[in-house]
């Protein structure tokens, strides 16, 4: 092989793009690979990340059960269980994408990614109802947390001890968490431009496969901020 | 390389296509049965949960919940995120992840659950139980 070879995937027919193999790979299989170990450690930095916010709430659930209990009954969890099927559906669909991709199936990739961002979309409207209904009623993390006399916050929270633990870690925890799901649109946003172009096939598929476990991820960590925060066990 | 086919090969404007990756798209059907899976545990999650339901699971009712979101987050993994058919290495990367995970949470639990039970003997185990919060100044208005 000449070293100044173009190195390409093979493209199926149908209006796809060439995709180029990056000159520092040897093989097709080992830029794949290569991607697909780095994007794993990546989700391990990101287990870690929401891992250490999981055992602080381990912690003040364990020393204020009564107030955790408390303050997830201040919470909606018919809208939580609601973001959790917005969640899951936008999780299937997105592993149907990635299929479709693996297919050169352009159109059905396209549909299924549109109906993903539409998913994280639903979501995030949720997320701005519950969390201006709380900032509303002087309901913030840390220092914001100044519940208004008289609302339904201040008399369910009355006489329990540091009910702003919870918020605390209600707001940090969604809060990063909705960063991610955001973070996730632009990155869908994105996919699916380049899917239009005709980027994504049976030859190339990477980002789509990467940007998929980012977001299962995203989905699999709602998994357990819902019945921690919105059903305190 | 053998797998390689070559087209115009002449000078600079020669093209190789590589063939060594190969996609192994799993079924959809596979796909729909795990989502009609994790939709029944949410209904599950719910459906057990204190606050709708009324049941008094007492202290089992924390690790049931865990138990039902670890099977949804399972299924996700394994399928969703194809690790049933990923390579031993990619698996390692992440689980190995979620067992460095698992010991942070077994030590952290195994203190906050013990605590006082150091020195049962002790006249005053209540002083051991707890951990002192001092009341922060509070900045806020109201």
């Amino acid at each position: 092989m000449s070293g100044h070879a173009k190195v390409v995937t093979p493209t199926p027919d149908g209006g796809f793009a060439t995709h180029e193999v990056a000159h520092h790979f040897k093989t097709a299989e080992q830029e794949y690979q290569s991607g697909k170990l780095a994007f794993w450690l990546f989700l391990a930095t990101e287990v870690m990340l929401f891992g250490g916010l999981f055992a602080a709430y381990i912690i003040y659930h364990d020393v204020y059960p009564e107030t955790f209990v408390a303050g997830g009954s201040t919470l909606n969890w018919k809208l939580g269980a609601l973001n959790t099927v917005f969640l899951l559906t936008s999780s299937w669909t997105m592993a149907m994408g990635v299929r479709a991709s693996q297919l050169s199936q352009k159109k059905a990739l396209v549909g299924y990614l549109v109906v993903t961002w539409l998913f994280a979309a639903g979501f995030m409207v949720v997320k701005y109802f519950e969390y201006s209904g709380k900032l509303s009623e002087g309901v913030g993390p840390g220092y914001w947390f100044n519940p208004v006399p008289g609302s339904h916050y201040a008399e369910v929270l009355e006489g329990l001890p540091f009910p702003n633990l919870f918020f605390a870690l209600y707001f940090t925890m969604t809060g990063i968490h909705g960063i991610h799901v955001l973070v996730g649109m632009i990155l869908i946003g994105w996919l699916i431009v380049r899917a239009q172009k005709g980027h994504f096939h049976s030859g190339f598929y990477l980002p789509v496969d990467l940007i998929g476990l980012y977001w299962h991820v995203v989905d699999v960590i709602w998994i357990f901020l819902f019945p921690l925060l919105y059903l305190v066990p | 390389m053998s797998d390689h086919s070559t087209h115009g090969a002449h000078g600079h404007d020669e093209v190789v296509v590589d063939h060594t990756h190969h996609a192994h798209p799993a079924s959809a059907g596979l796909f729909f049965a795990i989502y009609a899976a994790l939709l029944f545990f949410t209904f599950l999650t719910v459906a057990i949960a204190e606050p709708v339901s009324g049941l008094h699971l007492g202290s089992a009712s924390m690790f049931i919940a865990m138990l039902v979101a670890s099977v949804k987050a399972s299924l996700v993994m394994a399928v969703f995120m194809h690790l049933k058919w990923d390579t031993a290495m990619n698996n390692i990367a992440f689980l190995g992840s979620l067992i460095f995970l698992s010991l942070l949470f077994l030590f952290t639990i195994s203190d906050v659950a013990t605590r006082g039970q150091a020195d049962p003997a002790a006249s005053t185990p209540a002083e051991y139980q707890q951990p002192v919060f001092h009341e922060y100044e509070h900045k806020g208005g109201h």
